[in-house]
Order: structure tokens, then sequence, then C-alpha cells
């Protein structure tokens, strides 16, 4: 296999699997090391986010790369009720009982999208895209636009987290909970601020899923593992680090059938996410342990 | 004969009954008394399942198995199996809180998942293993239903015992304590981590039973038989409705929630083919509802852990 | 006693949920007041401090600070009327820079954080050059600063100390009392938590001397000091 092959076939597509990952891992992340708990819902909450994109282009014909911005809103709506319903009054309970409401919410929101739409593949425009060539690397516009608007997703985040007031409190209560409760932090509306956050972004990576490939009601929910492994191989809590973990899963997957029968990819995130916890629990940035 | 029609049903739901009662016990030493979270029963169920199904099963050239070892040996290979795969995981992931435990258990699953729909050499991929052997399986039908459902019961017996007898041991006492106070275990250090393995690999061989024996009810097993999220789901809601850290709840718990079950399964069924398969989802949705509804309304279950022996009022789970 | 108190907790009951940790605590902080707490580890000494700052819930008992009943206020309240604290430990944002840690204890404040964070630098001149330098990089005492300054962002009326010189060197304690009789001439009460049981009570206006969640003793530090059991009981003969 010459270079430029392996940069089609497998780099590429590894670069865009890796950002829809870290746009994922992110939300992860932000649960794990703001709220403290391991986000099961998270996944299916993406997929939500992708339906909801379909259900906007079907509505009223406009462009899915429009209506993105709408879908991503509403999921940040569903998230905070979300934490409102079903998570809020656990919190004064253990921990662990919010994983279990988690995964419960999973199921009910699969469940929703499996009667709303149905369990078939559906994609939001037909037709084959043929890829641009720039200098033999090709690229299609899809794959384009998921990295550009990864880039500018991250970049704000780590704009909002590093320079703004809410966005500080985030990281203080990330940082030393019961500190930011004395200090005077808001912790109620920071939590729903982190929830808003987490919707906005997992809703882009269950968009950009569903673009890049189809639609289906398993989708988030098969990423759920990757999802997790980049989280925990880049650092639980740092948002930087669930990009660069969201990137190596996302090639290494890619990668991996080269070696691999394909319908083993999600063993590897497996495989890294055990590897981790067995090896360097705190990741490759030095992120939280739980 | 309406009521014998009504007897074979209600056999037939009392075996099932049974068999989710195992797997909730199995699940009790798991969260109730130990406060882990296994989010992948349905992955340790089908280990026990296949396995006890490879190890008694008919040959079929190109396949691992057909050793048509006896059945009991099937259901011991079956836990020992579950416990294996349960070492690893539980041995990486119980140092941390159960959160990772969670994770690591959909993984498994998942990957279990995988291989019993791709491997055509060891779980003949979708088609599954068939044609099990089934204990007293050439009576006639009733009396065949029966004599399982005794040896279903019989298995239940000893298993409550026997986690009865571990849930008021020190051991259990103990466990319960980890459970309670994440603080004041932790000066018990390492051990900690191994006693939860203790727990851990327990509860899943208890699974790996469960599988055991639902595969040699139906004769045979196929990856369509266990769907993860419900049946992982079910065995939850088993456990938190009947009341985390109590056998007997665990055991009404499967009782109910499998009547409930099956009683849904009985409304949709009525329902036109195009909407049957919806309901198939709106059924899923609703037990992840009546999750969340007992974790709000009823978190201690029907028959609360026993406080004099607990201290605690609220259903397992670490700090 | 204290004629006119800024703090007054009376009768306190309570603990962690289980048993009680307190059984029936009094104190008062007058204003300007630096009132010294000891007694011997385990003793509730942080705890009480913890109830004040509605950190934990009381079973029995009033906290009055100002003319406000403040028993069972949850925290971001409490330090919105006036009173700042310094824990025992994790007493900062260890991944934030110490620059955020001061803005994180001026959340509340809608204005003038360029001048709060002046005087705390005045205070804590040590702090200028580390000022983006993560919190947890720094050394003990530092962070100890760190702490100090972020619980005066809002420029408390009260200030809670859960043993400011645990663990530090000479230089530094010295350096950490330098600066609470400072804050104390500008102004603020000081309810102070010590290990240093004979260097606190040199130090304090008053103490109270705490055992088993009970009131011991209390009087001048100075009258303590000489008193010849508290002596014996708890600085060491
Ligand atoms: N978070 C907690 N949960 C339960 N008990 C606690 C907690 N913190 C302290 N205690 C107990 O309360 C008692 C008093 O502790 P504390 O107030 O910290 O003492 P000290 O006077 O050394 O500051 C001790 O017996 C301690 O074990
Ligand atoms: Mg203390």
């Amino acid at each position: 296999m010459d270079l430029l092959s392996f940069l089609n076939f497998y780099l590429v597509p590894g670069i865009v699997l890796g950002s829809i990952y870290a746009l994922g891992a992110i939300g992860i992340t932000l649960v794990f090391g703001v709220l403290r708990f391991a986000h099961l819902a998270h996944g299916d909450m993406a997929t939500m986010g992708a339906f909801l994109v379909l259900a906007l282009v079907a509505g009223t014909g406009m462009n899915p790369w429009l209506a993105l911005p709408f879908a991503m809103i509403a999921t940040a709506g569903i998230a905070v009720g979300l934490h409102w319903l079903f998570y809020e009054h656990l919190r004064r309970r253990s921990a662990i009982l919010t994983v279990i409401a988690s995964l419960g919410v999973a199921l009910m929101l699969r469940a929703i999208v499996q009667v709303v739409w149905g369990v078939d593949s559906l994609t939001y425009v037909g037709g084959i895209v043929r890829p641009e060539s720039y200098f033999g690397i090709r690229i299609k516009d899809r794959e384009f636009w998921t990295l550009a608007a990864t880039v500018v997703l991250v970049v704000a985040l780590m704009l909002f987290l590093g320079y703004t007031r809410w966005g500080k409190a985030m990281r203080a209560m990330s940082d030393n909970p019961d500190l930011a409760q004395l200090s005077g932090i808001d912790t109620r509306l920071t939590t729903i601020l982190t929830w808003t956050i987490i919707g906005l972004l997992g809703a882009a990576a269950g968009f950009f899923l569903g673009i890049n490939t189809e639609l289906k009601s398993l989708m988030g929910w098969y990423m759920l593992l990757p999802m997790f492994a980049a989280a925990i191989l880049g650092g639980v809590g740092r948002v930087e680090g669930a990009v660069l973990g969201g990137m190596i899963i996302g090639i290494a997957e890619e990668c991996s059938v080269i070696f691999l029968p394909s319908e083993y990819k999600s063993a590897l995130a497996f495989a890294v996410l055990l590897i981790m916890l067995a090896l360097r629990p705190t990741g490759l940035l030095r992120g939280k342990v739980l | 004969m309406e009521w014998l029609g009504l007897l074979n049903y209600a056999v037939f739901m009392a075996i099932f009954i049974g068999i989710y009662a195992i797997l909730a016990l199995g699940l009790n030493i798991q969260w109730g008394l130990t406060g882990l979270f296994n989010a992948g029963i349905a992955g340790f169920f089908a280990v026990g399942a296949y396995t006890s199904a490879i190890l008694t099963g008919p040959a079929v050239e190109g396949r691992l198995g057909g050793f048509e070892l006896p059945v009991a040996v099937g259901w011991i290979g079956a836990m020992v199996m579950a416990g294996l795969i349960a070492w690893p995981i539980g041995k990486i992931t119980l140092r941390f809180r159960s959160d990772y435990l969670a994770v690591a258990t959909i993984g498994v699953a998942e990957i279990i998942r995988l291989v019993a729909k791709s491997e055509d050499w060891l779980t003949n991929s979708a088609r599954g293993l068939n044609n099990l052997p089934r204990p007293f399986g050439d009576l006639d039908y009733l009396f065949s239903q029966l004599a399982y459902l005794g040896l279903v019961l019989f298995c239940l017996a000893l298993v409550y015992l026997l986690v009865e007898h571990q849930f008021r041991s020190p051991w259990g006492r103990m466990m319960r304590a980890i459970r309670d106070n994440e603080t004041a275990a932790a000066s018990l250090g390492k051990d900690i981590a191994f006693r939860r393995l203790q727990a851990f690999l327990f509860g899943a061989c208890l699974m790996g039973l469960g599988g055991a024996l639902l595969a040699h009810f139906n004769r045979s097993i196929t990856p369509e038989g266990i769907d993860p999220m419900i049946t992982t789901f079910l065995i939850w809601i088993m456990l938190i409705l009947g009341g985390s850290g109590n056998n007997r709840g665990a055991i009404l718990g499967a009782a109910v929630v499998w009547i409930i079950w099956s009683m849904t399964e009985f409304a949709t069924d009525q329902l036109p083919t195009e909407m049957a398969i919806q309901a198939k989802y709106i059924r899923a949705f609703l037990i992840g509802l009546m999750l969340q509804l007992v974790l709000r309304f009823r978190p201690e279950g029907l028959l609360p852990e026993d406080p004099t022996r607990a201290g605690r009022k609220t259903g397992g789970g670490g700090s | 006693m204290t004629a006119d108190p800024i703090l007054s907790v009376a009768g306190a009951v309570g603990g962690y949920g289980g048993a009680d940790i307190l059984h029936g605590i009094d104190l008062t902080v007058g204003r300007r007041e630096i009132v010294g707490v000891i007694g011997p580890n385990g003793a509730g000494k942080s705890t009480v401090l913890k109830a004040i700052f509605g950190l934990i819930r009381l079973r029995q008992g009033s906290i009055r600070f100002e003319d406000q009943d403040i028993a069972g206020w949850p925290p971001n309240r409490i330090v919105r009327c006036g009173i700042g604290y310094v824990p025992q430990v994790d007493n900062v944002f260890r991944e934030m820079t110490v620059q955020e840690n001061l803005e994180m204890g001026a959340f509340l404040r809608r204005e003038g954080l360029e001048a709060a964070l002046e005087r705390v630098y005045v205070l804590f001149p040590d702090l200028v050059e580390k000022r983006r330098k993560p919190a947890g990089s720094l050394s003990g005492g530092q962070r100890q600063m760190v702490a100090f300054g972020r619980a005066l962002m809002l420029d408390p009326q009260l200030l809670l100390l859960d043993e400011p010189t645990a663990g530090l060197s000479p230089r530094y304690c010295e350096q950490i009392f330098q600066i609470i009789r400072d804050v104390r001439a500008a102004g603020v009460a000081v309810l102070l938590v010590e290990q240093h049981a004979k260097q606190a009570l040199a130090f304090s206006d008053r103490a109270y001397v705490l055992a088993s969640g009970r009131n011991r003793a209390e009087g001048s530090g100075a009258d303590l000091l000489a008193d010849r059991e508290i002596a014996q009981m708890f600085l060491g003969g």
C-alpha cells in the first residue's frame, strides 16, 4: 500500500471519525469531570440530535447543515430536561444511581427514535457524493465541513472554558466541587450550563456521524464505547484530552480493518479502555480518576 | 381444555420467573450487597448459555463443541466460563468507582454479542446452536415442563440458600460495610478490590447459570434470543423494584416484573402488525421509564433491605 | 462573652448524618476580634466551622450572624452575607491559575473585581508573580495564601480559618499570622482553628477549648495559657 492510498483510505476517514468521537468524548468527559458520573445515555442523545436534524430536513426541506444549529439547541433542551427529570433528584444519593438512571434514559431515548423513525437505515440526502481531490488527497465536501465544524466547536468551547466567568465556574466545579460551592458559585446553574453544552456537542457528533455514514437507531449506542475509551485515554475531565483520545481511537479504528475483521472495530476501543484503566487510569493528559 | 392451556402457560411463566430470579439473585450479590453496577448482565448470561450449549450439544462438522457431555457438566462449565470472563474485567475496573465497571461490562456484553453473531466455528452465527439436550425432555409436554420447572426451582432454592448464607456471613457484613462507607472501607486498602472481585465473580457465575438454564429449556440459543439492553434491564428492574439487598425481594421482583412484562406482550400481540413493531419499542420505553419511577418513588423496593442487618435506607451503591 | 457579637453559636448539636459530633457548642465572635479554637484532634473543631458555613446541618441550636439566623442556609447564601471560609484541606482549585482561584472567590461580585484582586495582591505580594501558575503547582504555604486570598475576595466581615498554618514552615506561619493581623486591622473578625495551640492562644484575643464536641474552657488567650489543667491536656505540659 502506498502512502497516498493509506492517506485516502485510512487516515482521512480516521480523522473524520476521530473528530466525531472527539465531540462525543468531550460530552462524556464533561459529565465525568463536572458532574462526576458516567453518562451512559450520551450516545443515544447524539442519536436523538442526528434524527432531529432529519426531522427538520424532512419537514422543511432545508439543508441539513442549516438544520444542525436548531437540532443542537433542541438537544441541549432535551439534555437539560433529562437532568431535571431523571438525574437531579438522585444527586443527594449515591452517584452510581445516576449512572443506572442514565442507562434507563439511554433505553428510553433509543425507543423513542425507534418508534418515531423506525429501525431502518436512513440518510439526509440521497445520491452518491464524489470526493474532491487536493494534491491526490481525496476528501468529500461533507468530510471537509465536518472537520471545519469540529475545529470551530472545539475552539469555541476552549475559549469559553478558559476566558468566561461561567466557563471558569465549570472548570472550578470540575476541579473541586465543594470549594466551588463554598466560593459562592451557583452549582445548580453551572450544572444546567454543562448539560446545555453536552447537548449541543452531542447533537453535533450524532449529526456528523449521520451525514458521513447513515442514520440508525443504534448509531449512538455503538459510539458509546469509543467515546468512553477516548475520554479515558485522553484523561477524564480534560477537553483537550477528549479531542486527542477521539482522534487516536478514530484513526486506530479505521486502520484496524487492515488486521481485524471489520465487525470487531468496536473491540479495539474496548481494548484501549481496559489497557488504559490497567496501566494508566489518569489517561495521557493526567485526568481524574473517580 | 381451557384449564390445561392455563396450566401450561402458568408453568411456562414459572420457569421463566425461576430463571430470572436466579439472575436477579446474581445481581443482588453484585449490586445489592456490594454496590457494583453491572450493565452487561446479558453478556454473562450469553456466555453461560453458549458454554453449556457447546459442552453438551450435538457435534457438527467444522464447529467447536459437540462434546455431548452431561447437562450438569454444561451448567458447571457455564458458571466457570462466566466467572472467567468476569475475572479480568473485575480485576481491572474494581479498583475504581463502579462507573468504570458499568462501561466495561457494556463493552463485554457488546463483544460477546459480536462473537455470537459472527463466529461460525463457535456459535454458528445468526442461526445459533440448536438441538440442545433438555433434561426430562422425553416426557410428555406437560410433564416435561413440570419436571423442568422442578429442576429450575431446585436450582433457585440452592442459589437462594447459598446467597442468603453469604449475606449473613461475616463476609456479607464486610461487603455491606464496604458498600455503605467507602471512606471507612478505604482503610481496608487493597483488600477491598479483592472482596469486590469475589462478589462480582460470584454474581457472574449465577448469571452464567441462568443463561444455561434458559438455553436448555429452549433447546437452543441464538443471538436474537439475547437482546443485551432488554435482558440487562429487566433484571435490573426486577432487583430494584423487588428491593436491592433483599434476596426475597429479588425473587419477588423477578415474578412481578416478568408477569407485567408478559402481560404487555400479550396486549401488544393483539395489535395489527404495523403497530406491533412499534409496540415492541414502546415496551422498551416503558421499562426504561419504570426504572426511573422506581428510582424516584420507591428506591428501597417492595421488600426493603433489612435495616437491622444493613443500616442503610436506600438500596445499594458505592460512594 | 462579647457585648455585640458579629457571630454567635448557641447549643449547636449535629454531625454528618450518623451519630452527633457536636454536643452543644456555644461560641461568640465580636467585631474585629480574633477568636481561637483549640482542642485535640477529632474534637470537632472543623465540624463547628462547617456547621457555621452551612456545609452540615445542625439538629439543634442557633447560629446568628449580624442580625440574622443563618442556621440551615446554603453555603452560597452565607458567602453572600459576608462570611469567608478557608477549609482545612483541598482549599484551592489545583488546576486553575492563582488568578483564576481568586476570581472564583469573587464569583458573586459583579463589579470591583480588579480592585479586590489588587487588595489581595497587596496582602500577598508573593502571589503576584505566580498569578499565571496553576495553584496545584505551588508550595504548601503559597497554596494556603491562595486559599486565604480567595476567601477575602468578597470583603467578608468574618473569616473562618481552619488550621491555616498546618504543615507550614515557621517563615510561612509567621507570614500567615501577620496577614491575619492585617486583616483584622482592616476590620474583619476572625475565627481561627489552630493546631499550634500555644501560638494560637498567644495570638488570639479570646479562645475556646473544645474536646469531644463540647466546650471545655474559654477565656482570654493569656488566661488559658496560664491554666495548668489546660496546659497539661493540650499543650504538652
Ligand atoms: N465527613 C465526615 N463524615 C463523618 N464523620 C466525620 C467527617 N469529618 C469528620 N468526622 C468525624 O467528626 C469528628 C470530629 O472531626 P473534626 O471536626 O474534623 O475534628 P478536628 O477537631 O480535628 O477538626 C471526628 O471523630 C471525625 O472522625
Ligand atoms: Mg480539623
